[in-house]
């Protein structure tokens, strides 16, 4: 019997399809399961199809597949949306009863089960629980232990009072019991087992966001935008019982602005936004490289340009984070590839900050930050984080800095670069901090040896950091194969399964996930050793394989995609062997 | 914090390259009188300007300060205060700056009311880029890109201010030193956002709204009956296009600033060497 199952639930905006998948996550993942979801959703509230998907296993998983075994459609378009996926024995959950869905065909070969969802929910209380009969139903299908619903459920509604949870289990009990009696005679190919593991289930901008609390973030303002919104909505609340505070701004401009402030006041501060928030920010990002305020800048992508598709995935911002803004501007950029790596990730980034004094983009794309994935708890352990604050300067020790009239110099030409920094409060500090070219006491300049001195200067910090740290790679695969596959961001799941397809049909691959785009890890070696290199991206003008073929001086292949949906492993694995077999492209 | 600041801590040794007779001398030299007098000092004072001739005030005072971008001085101050409320925060700008490039951003300061003081150099023209006309302009104000006047009714920021909820909306003249300073001092101590609207006339470009006009026409409030706690008499103040007050227009003596009432209290700088107190209880949560 299989042991995973793909299952959805879809309807439309606003019928609770998101809680609903959720809660049967979070079940799956206490029961000691693996669990990846992934969501379809549309730029609206209300109306508009939408899906939550999850993918479990008792072994890890780390990409969506184009496969359902059990839909729960709550519109008879969730049907449609999904044929693809379908296969021979899926099983489609509906509600005969609903007049929209009386006269629905369910594909052949396919088991459709009519649940009167809306008529058990109404035994247990309420129409509004129909959503909670099907995932009864669904636990039925799939001979999965209905009691480790309980625990989601109580967890979902115990602020609304016991009432409430009591209903919910019972609506679940009874779409329960309904499939049980009803269909007695259908033998259902599922048998979902559960462990004694422990798990935590949480997304990417979750991960980012308790990251930043772990790394002692105090501050932080944004301005709503799907999909960053979900690491504002994890501080709020939170970084306020750990001393800190977060801040709603009016706009872009001011949230990235509060931050600067915060910053130079001395707390470890944060923003995050998506690319049109990041084009509003860009001309304060100067400010801040210039300043020399340690900032992390999370930027989450969406498809773009402009408001592009909110609610689609893309990595379509590479360029602008490594070459965004007027004037040459040293920045880091660092782009975690999976949801646990966007915790630790986001720790690095505000230690990188202040040691460099520099703004960090800390990049994650629209799959990573909305994907929910299982992980053992010390996946997150919070003994491993190390703060480091670079070079900061007290009382006690401001004199060194001074110059002989004992003013503080905050931009001091130090041989690696980086300056003394003294917060504000502390005397003998007072110091000036502009956006324009400024000397070692931080006031303006336009004599040209001085000049070249603080551009020297600023650069300096990322030759020092080039040395000082490690920009190393992810690698899975075969590390002797002749093909070589490199990708960033999301993509590394997909990948990482698609190499067990490529196994199968005896394509062997070296794959690396690069973590760090700036500074990045030297592939060079890699590149030379391989006879066939393949950058894998979500845009259409491979801005990555671009920057390695820039760093490797050699011509690569690329896989893109930008319809607005991530990459699956299956179809990944089906785009790497054409590639592997079509001639070197032309470089257009 | 010391007592035995004097003002001219707060000179940096830059000499300003401000016109001759700049109204914002007058301006800069009360705030630095009113940041000693309520016994601040350098190293707990936070300076933030933008761009203009008011955004150089950064380089001419002595303290932490930071000189930002276009219009967006005041999120900059809201952010050093938040983060160490036992700073003091001082935002500097221009009327081009903190009327129209950063309109929006005044409205949020003002309701948001941090406990910080922000003094805005009116000038009603844009002085660095050689005499265009501002949002303060008058209609018929002829400058290089409004030849006929700018032909909109001029902003009228007290009244902004107002409506968005201000609790201490104040105006002065840059050249009356001593009323200007006091009027700074009460901005700065008052328990919330301390707005004050000087006159600092620009000498270059302005021959309107000249230190004469303002001599000849100025009424210095605390000389009538005006009552700064009563919101209607602060009400016709504002309203009365036909006057230019000086005085603290309207103060909400209620007042509680954002910051106490989130209870920030504490500076944010100092945090532990790893990850707090308590962190493993986040992960806990995605049970």
């Amino acid at each position: 019997m299989p042991e995973d199952l793909n299952w959805a639930i879809g309807g439309e905006a606003g019928d609770g399809i998101d809680s609903t998948g959720k809660i049967f996550a979070q079940a799956l993942s206490r029961a000691g399961r693996h669990v990846f979801t992934s969501k379809d959703f549309a730029s609206r509230i209300r109306g508009g199809y939408t899906a939550y998907k999850i993918r479990t296993s008792v072994d890890r998983v780390e990409s969506v597949v184009d496969s359902l075994d059990v839909l729960i459609a709550l519109t008879e378009r969730t049907i449609h949306e999904n044929t693809d996926e379908l296969h021979e024995g899926s099983v489609i959950i509906y509600d005969g009863e609903r007049t929209t869905m009386q006269d629905v065909e369910i594909p052949e070969g396919m088991v459709g089960l009519d649940v009167p969802l809306k008529s058990l929910a109404e035994d247990a209380g309420g129409a509004i629980m129909r959503n909670v009969v099907a995932l009864g139903a669904a636990c039925e299908v799939a001979e999965f232990p209905i009691e480790n619903l309980d625990e989601s459920l109580e967890k979902r509604f115990s602020d609304k009072g016991q009432a409430i949870v009591e209903n919910n289990k019972k609506a679940a009990r009874l779409g329960q019991e309904y499939v049980a009696e009803e269909f007695a005679d259908t033998d259902f190919d599922y048998s979902l087992e559960t462990t004694d593991n422990d798990y935590v289930l949480l997304n990417g901008d979750e991960a980012i966001g308790m990251g930043a609390i772990a790394a002692g973030c105090r501050f932080y303002a944004g301005y709503p935008i799907t999909p960053a919104t979900d690491v504002m909505e994890y501080l709020t609340g939170r970084l306020e019982s750990f001393g800190g505070k977060v801040v709603q701004a009016e706009d872009e401009l001011a949230a990235i602005n509060l931050a600067l402030g915060a910053a130079r006041a001395g707390a470890r501060s944060m923003t995050a936004t998506s690319g049109p928030g990041i084009d509003l920010m860009t001309e304060t990002f100067g400010l801040v490289a210039t300043s020399e305020t340690p900032m992390v800048i999370c930027d989450v992508m969406r498809s773009g340009p402009s408001t592009g598709m909110p609610t689609k995935q893309e990595q379509g911002d590479l360029n602008q984070m490594l070459y965004g803004g007027h004037g040459e501007i040293p920045r880091f950029v660092v782009a975690p590839t999976t949801v646990a790596e966007c915790f630790w990730k986001t720790v690095e980034a505000f230690n990188y900050a202040e040691k460099y004094q520099t703004p960090v983009f800390l990049v994650a794309d629209l799959a990573l930050a909305v994907t929910e994935q299982t992980f053992p708890p010390e996946t997150f352990d919070m003994d491993e984080v190390e703060i480091d604050r670079g070079k900061v300067v007290d009382e006690d020790h401001i004199d060194g800095w001074q110059n002989e009239q004992g003013q503080f110099q905050p931009h001091f030409p130090a041989a690696d670069g980086v300056s003394p920094r003294a917060f504000p409060g502390v005397e003998g500090g007072a110091h000036m901090t502009t956006g324009l070219e400024h000397d070692a006491l931080g006031r303006r300049t336009e004599d040209t040896e001085v000049r070249v001195e603080q551009v020297d200067k600023r650069q300096r910090k990322v030759e020092t950091a080039r040395e000082e740290e490690e920009w190393d790679y992810r690698e899975f695969g075969d590390p002797d194969s002749d093909n070589l596959v490199l990708s960033w961001g999301s993509n590394e799941g997909a990948m990482r399964e698609a190499l067990e397809f490529l196994d199968e049909s005896g394509t062997d691959v070296r794959f690396i996930s690069v973590p760090y785009l700036f500074p990045r890890p030297d592939l060079s070696e890699e590149i030379e050793a391989a006879d066939e290199v393949i950058v894998v991206e979500c845009n259409a003008t491979g801005q990555f394989a671009d920057v390695v073929e820039h760093d490797a001086l050699t011509r690569v292949k690329r896989v893109n995609k930008y319809d607005g949906v991530r990459f699956k492993a299956d179809e990944l694995a089906e785009a790497i062997e054409e590639k592997l077999a079509a001639p070197a492209e032309a470089h257009t | 914090m010391s007592s035995d600041v004097r003002f001219t801590d707060f000179k940096s040794d830059k000499q300003p390259t401000w016109c001759p007779g700049c109204g914002d001398f007058g301006t800069m030299n009360g705030m630095m009188k009113a940041l000693a007098t309520t016994g601040n000092d350098p190293d707990n004072t936070f300076v933030v300007a933008g761009i203009g001739c008011s955004g150089k005030i950064g380089t001419y005072m002595h303290s932490y300060a930071l000189h930002g971008v276009h219009g967006r001085a005041l999120p900059v101050g809201m952010g050093v205060k938040l983060a160490n409320p036992n700073l003091e925060v001082m935002v500097a700008g221009g009327d081009g700056d903190g009327y129209s490039i950063g309109a929006g951003h005044f409205i949020h300061a003002v309701r948001r009311n941090v406990d910080m003081s922000y003094i805005v150099m009116d000038n009603r023209i844009y002085g660095l880029t050689k005499g265009q006309a501002s949002p303060t302009s008058r209609e018929d104000f002829e400058t290089s890109t409004s030849p006929e006047g700018p032909k909109q009714p001029p902003v009228n920021p007290l009244a902004l201010a107002l409506a968005a909820g201000g609790t201490f909306i104040a105006q002065s003249f840059s050249s009356d030193s001593q009323r200007h300073t006091e009027i700074v001092k009460k901005a700065i101590e008052h328990d919330g956002f301390g707005f004050v609207n000087v006159y600092s006339p620009c000498v270059t470009f302005n021959d309107v709204d000249t230190y004469d006009y303002f001599r000849d026409t100025i009424v210095d409030l605390s000389e009538t009956d005006h009552d700064p706690t009563d919101y209607d008499d602060a009400k016709s103040a504002i309203l009365d296009a036909d006057k230019e007050y000086q005085g603290v227009i309207y103060q909400d003596e209620g007042s509680v600033p954002w910051d106490e009432r989130e209870g920030l209290t504490d500076s944010m700088a100092d945090i532990p060497d790893g990850a707090p107190e308590g962190a493993m209880d986040l992960v806990r949560e995605f049970y």
